[in-house]
């Protein structure tokens, strides 16, 4: 058969044109899987972004991935696409870290049913990627492993907790990852590296198999090129899982015709407070910027008034506190010493919090989502900065446990953790570059499993801009 | 709502089984503080009649949409 064969380094395509060119056999999944491979081993000990990778079983598995396509065999949506992802989620037989010492050699017996889900589809494992010491953490040091480096600046932090997965798709090591999103660990990685990331809802994909830190607001979301590419991963893992209860049932919709719709006539809120103030100049310009170009694709601006997000933000840290200092509680007490400092010291700040404190925070869920969404009632969705600064120096944000370790946590995580306590999708999108060259996101905050939205705005967002489309080189 | 003091994170903590010191306490006590004030005027207001669940409640409209 003759094809026409691309003329790109194909780690340089983005997942849905990979994914067409592998089945479309314009090339092969193991040229594919070779030439991510010839960047990872450029990268890695720059970035520090992966924690395993595993060359000969990923080529031997492209290898396999060919010889079924030959025989017309194909798995899925993304036969044959080479893939790496946090490791911390369970992979059956293999070691998953959890980024931490106390999980150093631990073994999965299961496979995490959004990792299944993309092995359903065809992908192909490239080794795992590196994260903060059990997801908590912000920044992307890890005392255990060294911190993982931005791949614009490597003086400066990736965000946390999936650092590997933002340093390793902005770089071009893996054409999307998976995260996961706490308290902003999937939406700081993509704003501090310039890629796309996406919350999910809670509830939206199984949790199933993933290591948990706080059951009521762990999510697990995709990290990748561009809001078409998350679009697509989100079909292929979303829906309802008899492993976790949790996991919504339901029809999933479909996100990549989704991400092909017009935006004009829509309307999008811009906060009145809060997630406008005190922002780095630079963030304010690109704030200002990214509206201009949404209006300017047809969307309607207007201000909304939301609630006071420093009581979410409050009642978010209650809830994750005491939820990741039970699941730890064990090893609290047997291997205290095993913990990295910050780490330690945060899961500490859960043993003292009552349990009628706890339960309010739980209690107040309800109605605040409810007050949330009865402000944003007029808009399609928000749009608002992830954190108010790029990326500062690894130097500056390494506070271990000082004392002033808490402030400077909740300074990056002060835009993102009120989401996570109302379980509400935010799709993170590059939306400029300061002046000195780091990429600064935008998050599109919409109502609950309303992903569609914030992808199909992502999506026209990114037609009309390049900002996805830059990478860092390789100086 | 008031932050708890060192001395009652240290008695909470050793109820809970896993003792911290005294510097420890101080710490914590420093790092939680701000919870617990941000969340001031919600703790003690809320109604009876209302649990955690209420929450899937108000996501699980717009599923059924």
């Amino acid at each position: 058969m003759n094809v026409h064969k691309i003329s790109t380094e194909p780690a340089l395509l983005s997942l849905t044109s990979v994914a067409q060119a592998i089945a479309a056999k314009r090339v092969s999944s193991r040229e594919v899987t070779q030439s991510c491979l010839d960047r990872i081993t450029q990268w890695q000990l720059r970035l520090n972004a992966f924690m395993a990778i595993e060359a000969e079983a990923a080529l031997a598995a492209a290898d396999a991935a060919d010889a079924a396509l030959a025989k017309g065999n194909v798995s899925g949506g993304l036969h044959g696409v080479p893939l790496a992802h946090k490791d911390m989620y369970y992979d059956a037989g293999k070691v998953v870290t959890c980024g931490s010492k106390i999980r150093r050699d631990f073994v999965a017996t299961v496979t995490s049913t959004a990792l299944q889900r993309l092995k359903d589809a065809g992908t192909i494992r490239l080794g795992s990627l590196q994260m903060a010491e059990f997801a908590y953490g912000p920044t992307g040091h890890n005392s255990h492993y060294g911190p993982v480096h931005n791949p614009w600046a490597v003086d400066r932090i990736t965000g946390g907790s999936s650092s590997g997965s933002g340093a390793a798709v902005a770089a071009r090591l893996t054409f999307a990852a998976l995260g996961s999103d706490t308290g902003g660990s999937i939406r700081m990685p993509a704003h501090f590296c310039g890629v796309t990331g996406l919350k999910t809802t809670y509830g939206r994909i199984s949790r199933a198999g993933a290591m948990p830190l706080s059951q009521s607001l762990d999510t697990v979301g995709p990290l990748a090129r561009s809001a078409e590419d998350c679009a697509l991963l989100l079909g292929l893992m979303a829906g309802a899982d008899p492993e976790d209860p949790t996991a919504i049932a339901g029809p999933v919709p479909d996100y990549r015709a989704a991400a092909r719709e017009p935006i004009k006539g829509l309307t999008i809120g811009v906060p009145t407070a809060f997630y406008v103030d005190d922002l780095d100049p630079e963030v304010a310009r690109i704030l200002d910027e990214t509206v201009a170009v949404l209006k300017r694709e047809g969307v309607d601006i207007v201000q909304v008034e939301l609630p006071d997000q420093r009581q979410l933000t409050a009642a978010c840290q209650l809830v994750l506190a005491v939820e990741a200092a039970a699941f730890h509680k064990r090893w609290l007490i047997e291997r205290p010493q095993d913990y990295g400092p910050q780490v330690l010291m945060r899961l500490q700040n859960g043993l003292a919090i009552p349990g009628v404190s706890y339960l309010e925070a739980m209690r107040w869920r309800g109605p605040a989502l409810a007050a949330h969404l009865a402000a944003v009632a007029g808009v399609d969705a928000v749009i608002a900065p992830v954190a108010p600064v790029a990326a500062p120096t690894l130097a500056e944000s390494d506070v271990g446990n000082s004392p002033d370790a808490e402030a400077v946590i909740q300074r990056l995580t002060r835009f993102t953790r009120s989401i996570n306590y109302l379980g509400l999708p935010s799709l993170s999108i590059p939306a400029g570059f300061t002046r000195g060259g780091l990429p600064v996101g935008m998050q599109l905050i919409g109502r609950s499993f309303d992903e569609a939205m914030l992808l199909r705005i992502g999506a026209a967002f990114q037609r009309a801009t390049d900002f996805h489309e830059r990478m860092p080189k390789f100086a | 709502m008031t932050r708890p003091t060192a001395k009652e994170i240290k008695a909470i903590a050793d109820v809970a089984g896993v003792p911290v010191s005294p510097d420890v306490a101080a710490r914590i006590a420093n790092s939680i503080g701000p919870a617990f004030e941000g969340f001031a005027p919600i703790a003690g207001t809320l109604p009876f009649d209302l649990e955690p669940a209420t929450f899937l409640l108000v996501q699980a409209p717009r599923v059924a949409k």
